[in-house]
């Protein structure tokens, strides 16, 4: 199957998992849930065919323009929801989660973002491509299941609903953090200092990152620390979710700099 | 002396700390840096002068900022080692006396049995249970009661700390970076020599490539060059983007290119309007003068070629960058010693070429080809904080994989014999991933009730 092919059929199996988790929400019958689970992996299975095609058809790491890191962002985001709900029950947060992952894969589709595999540029030709992005990648996706789970403890009603979310988001950020910092800062840094000459040039791209690092180290002392749990360390998982956000997205749209690849 | 040190051991000032300079880097962010002052003006009017007294211009390399990221590393430092003895008694003291069967039996996960052996032999039992589940055990045989205190990945309470050292150690590598550090751009081309500053050998280009895909973007700039030190080659190497060369210290890195194009060679097409059968093909040079066999016109010059042209400032010509992308040549034709005709040659817009200042002629010029030596940049650093780098992440790395997946445990044991019959209570103790934990225990009770 050709590539697209396998990325509608991820695309058509993921708004499928979303209808039936919101239809879940409503009705609360367990059985939605795990169909709902069963598309969604079944979504993941088409999707990582049709990332592994690309990156055959290609000859190179499926993450080097919008369309192909969009791509691979909402894949990673269905694996940590599907790794992290094979440890805690999250079907609950399922539904906002591939609402997400269909808004991401929406925009990956969209004429707005080439789909054509162009060449490698000379800077982007080593196997630090494949490091640097496919960890910084998966540890964002970590902060999107967080920040999801966040955004369901200022709205749950119960108690032991707001325990499960604040677990979850911490749990998410546990495993989020330490990815985002290899990947994202260590590996950043190492093919940074192998291609540039230099480990950090405060390029717009690096400082977002070292913003996002900073509010997560946050996150983690006020709540280890100061005893920060429940309400105010959602806010602060929240606030680090849209600052990821913006060192992924915003800083290629609305600040110039070396990191202008994706 | 003793409220400096309470002063930077609070949490609260390194969460302070964290927002100070994420706002700060935010500023850096939506300021551009290091620009000319004149392009604040621009940009900022009346404010531009605040923002540059402030350092927002140069934000990351002001004293301010580098003051907060001292502040930090102090308040690291303070922090990390004011809970550091803690840590350590708890990870590393021995069984205690005066543990007792009802501290024990009050931890939240516990259990007990009893048996009818002496103490030393149930509390070998125990050690034994313990130690195959990887636990190292501290045991306090006394008279009426026997205490033993068992602990597995110890490593597990220093993650932070380990984490913080890493930070620290980087934070030093960025300071040596800085003051140590030094770094230069050397343009070569092929078959010149430049001697690196501060270094006591030269780099030679042998050759300089660029290679191309086959539907024509750039695949990669590769650079041969000979690192010659006193006259003689010591190193030959290949330098590609992602691909530097090491040697003595220093790194080098294709980092750019160039056209030289003060000593293009051009090829002109001379044709005349009304005799079809009149074709010259020249080969010129910029400054030099070629025959041309007319009546009119004996000799053409080149005197200036610009690879970007465009008209300037004062109506002047320009080159607007250093890429072709509109080569011009203005051209004189000379009969005798006589300057009959001057005007510019565009390489892409044939059709264009002016020719003035002089009678007119009927001759038609077109710039088939325009080719310049290429050089190639690039860049020669010496980083010695690049070690400490590399070992903070390392100690980061290392150090979250404590703190989140190296959770330590703590079994105590405590054992009273009376008589024959010895009771023993266990208590157990994590602070992270408790119900595994919770699990584990209970096969360590169900074990020992068993045997």
């Amino acid at each position: 199957m050709s590539e697209s092919a396998l990325f509608t059929a991820a695309f058509v199996l993921y708004i499928l998992s979303a209808f039936v988790y919101l239809s879940f929400l409503m009705s609360g019958k367990e059985k939605g849930a795990r169909t709902a689970l069963a598309l969604a992996v079944a979504g993941l299975v088409a999707h990582t065919a049709a990332l592994i095609v690309r990156t055959v058809e290609s000859g190179h790491a499926p993450f080097t323009n919008m369309y192909e890191s969009l791509s691979f962002l909402s894949w990673a985001m269905v694996l940590a929801y599907v790794l992290i709900g094979r440890r805690l029950p999250i079907p609950r947060i399922g539904a906002y989660i591939m609402l997400l992952v269909v808004a991401l894969v929406a925009l990956a589709s969209s004429p707005l973002m080439p789909k054509e595999a162009a060449p490698l540029v000379p800077a982007l030709q080593s196997y630090w491509l494949w490091l640097h992005v496919s960890v910084t990648l998966l540890g964002e996706a970590f902060f999107a299941v967080a920040f999801v789970a966040a955004i369901f403890y200022l709205r749950a009603k119960t108690e032991e609903k707001r325990q499960a979310m604040d677990a979850v988001s911490y749990r998410c950020v546990a495993v989020g953090f330490p990815l985002f910092t290899l990947g994202g800062l260590v590996f950043g840094m190492v093919w940074a200092y192998k291609a540039w000459g230099t480990y950090w040039s405060w390029d717009p791209k690096e400082v977002w990152s070292l913003i996002t690092w900073f509010v997560f180290a946050l996150y983690l002392h006020t709540r280890i620390v100061m005893g920060w749990k429940g309400r105010r360390s959602a806010l602060v998982a929240i606030i680090g979710f849209l600052a990821a956000l913006f060192t992924y997205f915003g800083v290629n749209y609305l600040l110039a700099g070396l990191h202008s690849y994706a | 002396m003793k409220s400096l040190w309470q002063f930077f051991a609070s949490v609260k000032l390194a969460i302070v700390l964290l927002i100070l300079l994420a706002v700060a880097s935010i500023i850096g962010t939506l300021i551009p840096q290091g620009l000319a002052p004149a392009a604040y003006e621009a940009h900022y009017g009346q404010l531009a002068g605040l923002l540059m007294r402030l350092r927002f211009t140069g934000l990351y390399h002001s004293l301010w900022f580098l003051a907060l990221l001292l502040l930090l590393a102090a308040n690291t430092i303070v922090c990390t080692l004011s809970r550091l003895p803690a840590k350590w008694r708890r990870a590393f003291r021995s069984a205690s006396g005066e543990t007792t069967l009802s501290s024990v039996l009050a931890m939240k996960i516990k259990g007990r049995f009893g048996r009818n052996a002496p103490a030393a032999s149930v509390a070998s039992d125990i050690g034994a249970a313990l130690a195959s589940r990887h636990y190292s055990v501290s045991s306090k045989p006394g008279g009426d009661r026997t205490v033993l205190l068992a602990r597995k990945r110890r490593l597990g309470h220093f993650g932070s700390d380990t984490v913080h050292l890493g930070l620290l150690v980087i934070l030093a590598g960025g300071l040596v970076s800085g003051l140590g550090g030094f770094r230069t751009q050397l343009a070569l081309s092929e078959g010149e020599t430049a001697q690196v500053p501060q270094a006591p050998f030269a780099v030679r280009l042998d050759k300089f490539e660029t290679e191309y895909y086959p539907q024509g973007a750039i695949k990669d700039w590769k650079s041969t060059v000979t690192v010659v030190e006193g006259g003689r080659p010591v190193r030959k190497g290949i330098i590609e983007v992602n691909h530097p060369l090491s040697f003595g210290g220093f790194s080098f890195y294709q980092t750019s290119y160039g056209w030289d194009w003060s000593k293009p060679r051009l090829e002109v097409v001379i044709t005349k309007t009304g005799d079809p059968a009149f074709s010259r093909t020249v080969r010129v040079g910029v400054g030099q003068r070629v025959p041309v066999e007319d009546k009119d016109v004996t000799e053409i010059g080149v005197v200036r070629f610009v690879p970007d042209f465009v008209i300037g400032e004062g109506n002047t010509v320009q080159t607007r960058s250093e890429a072709p992308n509109n080569p011009a040549a203005l051209i004189e034709g000379w009969k005798g010693e006589e300057k009959v005709f001057t005007g510019w040659v565009f390489a892409n817009f044939p059709d264009f070429t002016q020719m003035h200042s002089g009678p007119e002629t009927d001759l038609h010029f077109v710039l088939k080809s325009y080719e310049a030596p290429q050089y190639s940049v690039l860049e020669a650093a010496r980083d010695p904080g690049v070690v400490l780098i590399w070992a903070g992440c390392v100690l980061i790395t290392g150090g979250f994989f404590l703190a989140f997946y190296w959770p330590p445990r703590e079994i105590r044991a405590v054992l009273e014999q009376s008589g024959s019959r010895t009771e023993a209570a266990l208590g157990g103790h994590a602070g992270k991933n408790r119900e595994a934990f919770e699990a584990e225990f209970e096969n360590l009770i169900d074990a020992l009730r068993r045997s």
